[in-house]
């Protein structure tokens, strides 16, 4: 069972709490119908699945409710960190060496 | 010798009952709208999660960063569902059917809330509350006192959570 | 009985209390504090199992969780029976009832040890290779054989009349083993103020304290020390002790999993207690003080009953004051065992002699061990051991420059062994934490950590209680540093302790055949030194290759004993180092554990969570049968006297087609949108168009997924200008919710929208028949309900009955129709004043089976079941509810994607079979051409199939690969014995015009 620190209740909150909710930064295109076939395709299906540092979405559904950001080691399942839904994609150079 | 060694403090006395309904609603707005709904209403609404406030008999606890549960006295409901009505753009949605709440108190209720909730609950000071889940039952805790608890869980779950709480509250009273 | 082996006065069982209970029907007498183990050996039993393959006769090796050996099936009456259960854990009570495995027909004499005479024959993979082909033969041949010669225990075949609980517990430090170092960990821990928590699996607290009475702590005794540290630690309010508990999981972040037995041991269960209870502990830092676990030797006959482990001999002594044999033999690599055999001597038994395979022991041992009277054989080897149920002899050999010289035969009546200790670092392991090869201590011991936690005392290598102690003081003030407490590391002074050293041996040498040797190494799964290195032979290169191919350290004890000697001959017959090899992994639980004790509160009713509707205990009073739905349970047929689930059904269907039917719809998801955007929200997620559908009128919603296919629909009603109340399916109401939430976040949090279920907010009833008006109207309260006045697709906020209501009119059968919503508080009264009232129209209560037949027969769709998530709108004949108009909406893109256009896809169409008497079964294949050959090309499927009582004749519903272009044509349903033919129709197959809405 992880520990989600999430980034509105600002409280780091066993995993039951939570809810995964697939990779981040995958942004519903504007005008759907303006992309080509092979466009929609990738929007659609295609995911970067990395092992290591994975962008990914979770949701606090049994306390805030709100969606928002985590990176996450695939390996070693850690979260790295979390933020909030609509901000930047952390720069992971930056996340290393804080943590070194 | 062979006795089972359980030194830490032993709580036995927890008691569990279900409180009548009152009046309760969702309340959903943006920050920037939060103080004209509280003039409206008459009630402060907190502004960080799991924050609760109360004035004139109502009572409001902060849910997530644009939700409120309000909690009124079943005479004021009407008064209530209507005093946010034009201008502020909100969502206000009675829903005191919904949900069955459940006081647990005594010595023995941060044992009993342990047998469902992941959650440290010692660290929720009194006066505050939390969505979270209990034995897989989404639920609204909220602390009312050093040993006072609410607990509030959707209406068609209250009898496995309510089967549970007893089951734990005679498991809690054996201190075994 | 006279437990002849039992030693007045001594160990730490309460003389005084005599306990009775039986093994194997025998009655056997032990003392309070005894495990069954120790309460046996009291009477002079070795032999307490037959091994798993060859039902070779064992004996106990152990004394504790470790043991392979001594499993059995305790009993406490009806229901109360466990199987492989370790003899060396089980604590004695009044009247259990103990059994040993694995023997027929009993334990002194097995047919089934017949395996053991074959044994050249049941080599390592012998599974593999025997039991490989023909496929057929595994049903009927194979996987009997093997069960039956298999069963490790019996499983019980009565339902478990015990509880078990769940508790979650958080604190700063968890110490795991209570033992020195765990024990000095919890002091240095419990006095700087942290929450400390120390569990230890034993009935008694103190880990090798209790088995070393002769080392002296403080200038106190090892027990008198041990008494006051345990009453200094019930003193602390932040400190905890658990016994007879076990960690048997670490998982991620510090979560550590515990069983806690609490009422195997009493003599009388209390009334409502819990067997188990498993605890999920969330510690800050971990402490592991579990000790090592000491390693048998590996030579012919080490399987006999009454060879066992050295240090559980001393253990069995000191502990529970018994001996283990009056004339012992001792076999050791290491300086431990020496101690255990002075500790026998001075209590009184004879030591045969001391036979050490290292040519150099200390000397301070040996001089001990002469003063003693023992006969020291150092530079020697054993090569053999006699005794039909029991060790009788054991041959001894010289071994000079790696020759074996001449045997000679020594008497005894236990042979203790020791080949050094095996740090136990199973938890440290679940973490994916790394360990070293240490050749010094001839152990692997940890290195790189994964999680937040200390590893203490001979889990890292250190042997001693002075060092246990000390590291466990060390461990435990690092464990509890934190802002704003001080934890002192103790010193403690100790006299009398027992280090030493050891070599790691492989096999002994021996004179013999080595190819005729039985040298076990896992004992409980009968694998020898000669499979480890048959399996090498035959290729295998792994170490998890070698240990699934012979199985070592596959038995319940998970290769607590056999891991380290499997490894090492392993590595001697690859030609490479131990670290070179490696480790096969550790993994959760530690020991057996119950699974009561996983399943703990979700037992019997609370298996899973079960819905119930406000309507539901009306039903239940009414007979109903129920079925469940998601997590509800739903009233499926009200059967009356007599009936059965077909004739329920065709009354139920007859009952609203002709007079009027009241069904309880309150599980049907429901969403309130609300807000200034509600109307462009749902233009974007649903398909259909929203924004000029006035207040008051409804419409029925259908949601795509991104990828264009049908995920769920129900009516959406406006209540105003800025409010909808939005009706999901039962099963789809949280997965509705969450995907409009994910929307309104992330991808348009610009919309001043917001969601709230009140799926439980209301109780939901419908009404439906030509009846249904004349049973409402005099209920509804200044509202006209003529057709004019509230048509179809209306709603409207009233009064019904007295309680506040949205009143919608709707129909999901076809027929005229209402539901009513009212606060869930009101719904049962609602029901029952609409009950009394519809009885004089002729009304039923009708369950879900009434349900999907009269909605089927109109061709309305259920999510689900007549789609499959790769379903459209076109599919499923829906096309009418695309928003032609609209420019986007959630999987209008996919809806052009070149294969969801493509011809041929699979269509929602009617069949009505050529026999109108056979209702087709739903799932059901469906071929063009039954004349080809097989595997036939299927075309498609049945989703829905019913007998339709209105028609008098089965209907069903099937997707078919250009199903809408078949209108007419024949299909076939190859079923067992026999092929269907169906006609393909349009899905609308009672009143298709729609006349009886319009009333
Ligand atoms: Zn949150």
């Amino acid at each position: 069972m992880l520990l989600i620190h999430c980034p509105y209740c600002d409280e780091t909150l066993p995993e039951p709490e939570f809810a995964y909710a697939g990779e981040a930064h995958i942004a519903r295109p504007a005008d759907p119908m303006a992309l080509s076939d092979e466009e929609w395709r990738d929007f659609l299906f295609i995911r970067s699945n990395p092992r290591g540092n994975h962008f990914e979405r979770w949701r606090h559904v049994n306390g805030c409710g709100r969606f928002f950001n985590a990176v996450r080691d695939t390996v070693s399942d850690k979260f790295a960190m979390t933020y909030r839904a609509g901000e930047p994609r952390p720069n992971l150079d930056a996340l290393k060496e804080a943590a070194e | 010798m062979t006795a089972q060694i359980h030194s830490f403090p032993r709580s036995t006395a927890v008691a569990v009952t279900v409180l009548p309904l009152e009046a309760r609603f969702s309340l959903r707005l943006r920050a920037a709208s939060r103080e004209a709904a509280e003039a409206a209403l008459g009630l402060p609404l907190p502004d960080r999660i799991g924050r609760t406030s109360e004035q004139g008999g109502r009572r409001a606890l902060c849910l997530g960063p644009d939700e409120w549960r309000l909690d009124v006295p079943a005479a004021e409901a009407a008064a209530v569902a209507g005093a946010l009505e034009g201008g502020i753009p909100h969502a206000l949605v009675e829903v005191t059917d919904r949900e069955v709440t459940f006081l647990i108190e005594g010595p023995g209720s941060l044992d009993l809330l342990a047998i469902g909730i992941a959650r440290d609950v010692r660290r929720l000071e009194v006066g505050r509350g939390a969505r979270t889940v209990f034995d897989g039952v989404q639920a609204v805790l909220v602390r009312e006192g050093e040993e006072r608890f609410t607990l509030a869980v959707w209406r068609s779950y209250a009898s496995h959570v309510e089967e549970l709480l007893r089951q734990g509250a005679r498991e809690i009273a054996l201190g075994l | 009985m006279s437990q002849p082996f039992r030693i007045a006065g001594h160990g730490r069982v309460d003389h005084a209390q005599p306990v009775r209970f039986t093994f194997d029907g025998r009655t056997v007498e032990g003392r309070r504090g005894d495990t069954v183990a120790s309460a046996l050996l009291a009477n002079g039993i070795h032999l307490m199992g037959r091994s798993f393959k060859y039902h070779r006769p064992r004996g106990v090796v152990s004394a504790g969780s470790e043991e392979p050996n001594a499993l059995i099936g305790t009993s406490r009456g009806p229901g109360r029976f466990e199987p492989n259960t370790r003899a060396t854990m089980q604590e004695v009570r009044q009247g259990l009832t103990a059994e040993s495995q694995n023997k027929w027909p009993s334990l002194s004499f097995d047919v089934g040890a017949i395996n053991d005479r074959l044994g050249r024959f049941i080599p390592a993979g012998f599974y593999y290779k025997t039991f490989k082909w023909p496929r057929s033969f595994w049903d009927k041949v194979y996987e009997p054989f093997i069960r039956q010669a298999a069963g490790l225990g019996k499983s019980p075949t009565e339902a478990d009349p015990d509880h078990y609980a769940s508790r979650h517990l958080h604190c700063d430090v968890l110490i795991v083993g209570g033992g020195p170092a765990g024990l000095a960990a919890a002091l240095a821990a419990g006095q700087s103020g942290a929450e400390t928590v120390l569990v230890d699996e034993q009935a008694e607290i103190g880990g090798t304290l209790l088995s070393e009475p002769g080392v002296r702590i403080e200038g106190q005794g090892a027990w008198d020390w041990l008494a006051a540290a345990l009453a200094e630690l019930r003193t602390m309010p932040n400190v905890r002790l658990m016994s007879r508990t076990t960690a048997i999981g670490y998982y991620h972040q510090n979560m550590v999993g515990l069983c806690e037995r609490l009422t195997d041991h009493l003599d009388v269960l209390p009334e409502g207690a819990p067997r188990e209870r498993l605890w999920r502990v969330r510690a800050g830092q971990v402490v592991l003080a579990q000790g090592a676990i000491e390693k048998p030797l590996v030579f012919d006959g080490n399987d006999r009953p009454g060879v066992m482990l050295a240090g559980a001999a001393q253990t069995f002594l000191h502990r529970f004051g018994v001996k283990v044999g009056n004339r012992v033999a001792v076999v050791t690599s290491h300086d431990s065992a020496w101690h255990g055999a002075f500790d026998l001597a001075h209590a009184g038994v004879k030591v045969a002699a001391i036979v050490d395979v290292r040519a150099e022991v200390p000397r301070v041992l040996t001089a001990r061990a002469e003063a003693l009277g023992i006969e020291v054989l150092t530079g020697h080897t054993v090569t053999g051991t006699t005794g039909r149920l029991r060790v009788a002899t054991v041959r001894v050999n010289p071994v000079q420059g790696g020759r074996v010289g001449a045997g000679r035969t020594i008497a005894c009546d236990a042979l203790l062994m020791c080949g050094g200790w095996t740090p136990s670092l199973h938890l440290f392991s679940h973490t994916k934490g790394s360990l070293a090869w240490d050749a010094e201590a001839g152990a692997f011991l940890p290195d790189r950590k994964t999680e937040e936690c200390e590893i203490a005392g001979a889990g890292r290598g250190l042997w001693g209680v002075a060092a246990a102690l000390e590291d466990g003081a060390r461990a435990g003030a690092a464990a509890a540093k934190a802002p704003g407490r001080v934890a002192g590391v103790g010193t403690f002074a100790v006299e009398g302790d027992r280090t030493g050293s050891g070599v790691v041996a492989k096999e002994l040498p021996t004179d013999r055949d080595a190819g005729l040797a039985k040298a076990f190494i896992d004992f409980q799964n009968d694998v020898t030194a000669k499979d480890i290195r048959l399996a090498v032979r035959e290729g295998m290169r792994s170490i998890e290759h070698v240990k699934r191919y012979t199985t070592n350290g596959m038995a319940t004890d998970q290769g607590k004993l056999s891991n380290i000697n499997g490894l090492m001959i392993a590595a001697d017959a690859l030609g490479k180092e131990a670290p070179a090899v490696g480790l096969t992994t550790f993994r959760p639980p530690y020991t057996p554990t119950t699974f009561g004790a996983l399943a703990n509160l979700r037992k019997g009713r609370h298996f899973e969570v079960t819905r119930r509707t406000a309507i539901d205990a009306w039903a239940e009073a009414t007979g109903a049968v129920f079925e469940p739905v998601s997590l509800w349970r739903r009233a499926w047929y009200f059967p009356q006297a007599g009936e059965d689930m077909h004739k329920a059904v065709a009354r139920e269907c007859r009952a609203v087609r002709t007079a009027v039917g009241m069904f309880d719809a309150s599980t049907l998801g429901k969403i309130e949108v609300m807000g200034p955007d509600a109307a462009t929200f749902l233009e974007r997620m649903y398909t259909n168009p929203w924004a000029k559908l006035q207040p008051g009128r409804c419409r029925y919603g259908l949601l795509l997924g991104e990828d264009g296919f049908i995920r769920d629909d129900g009516v959406i009603g406006r209540l105003a200008a800025d409010k909808f109340h939005v009706t999901t399916t039962t099963g789809g109401a949280a997965r509705v919710l969450n995907m409009m939430e994910d929307y309104l976040q992330t991808e348009w949090p610009d919309l001043d929208v917001w969601l709230t279920s009140t799926t439980e907010q209301w109780a939901v009833v419908a009404l439906q028949g030509p009846n249904a008006r004349k049973l409402l109207e005099p209920l509804v309260e200044g509202l006209d309900l003529s057709d004019d006045a509230f048509p179809h697709m209306a709603v409207v906020e009233c009064t019904v009955a007295g309680f506040p209501a949205r009143l919608f009119r709707v129909s999901f059968t076809g027929e005229l129709g209402f539901e009513v919503n009212v606060p869930a508080r009101h719904g049962r009264a609602l029901w029952e004043a609409l009950w009394q009232a519809g009885q004089a129209h002729g009304v039923v209560p009708y369950g879900t089976e009434t349900m999907h037949v009269l909605r089927a027969e109109k061709g309305f769709i259920i999510v689900g079941q007549d789609t499959d998530g790769t379903v459209t709108p076109q599919d499923a004949g829906l096309g009418w509810a695309i928003g032609k108009a609209k420019t986007d909406f959630v999987g209008k893109r996919s809806l052009a994607r070149p294969d969801i256009v493509a011809k041929g896809r699979k269509q929602l169409v009617g069949l009505l079979t050529e026999d109108p008497a056979v209702v087709l079964e739903e799932g059901a294949q469906i071929v063009a051409d039954p004349n080809q050959p097989i595997p036939m090309t299927m075309i498609g499927h049945v989703t829905s199939s019913y007998w339709s009582e209105a028609l008098g004749r089965s209907i069903a519903m099937a997707l078919v690969e250009g199903g809408r272009d078949r209108m007419g044509e024949v299909l076939h349903i190859p079923m067992p014995g026999r092929t269907l033919r169906a006609k393909v129709t349009v899905p609308n197959f009672v009143d298709p015009d729609g006349q009886k809405l319009k009333v």
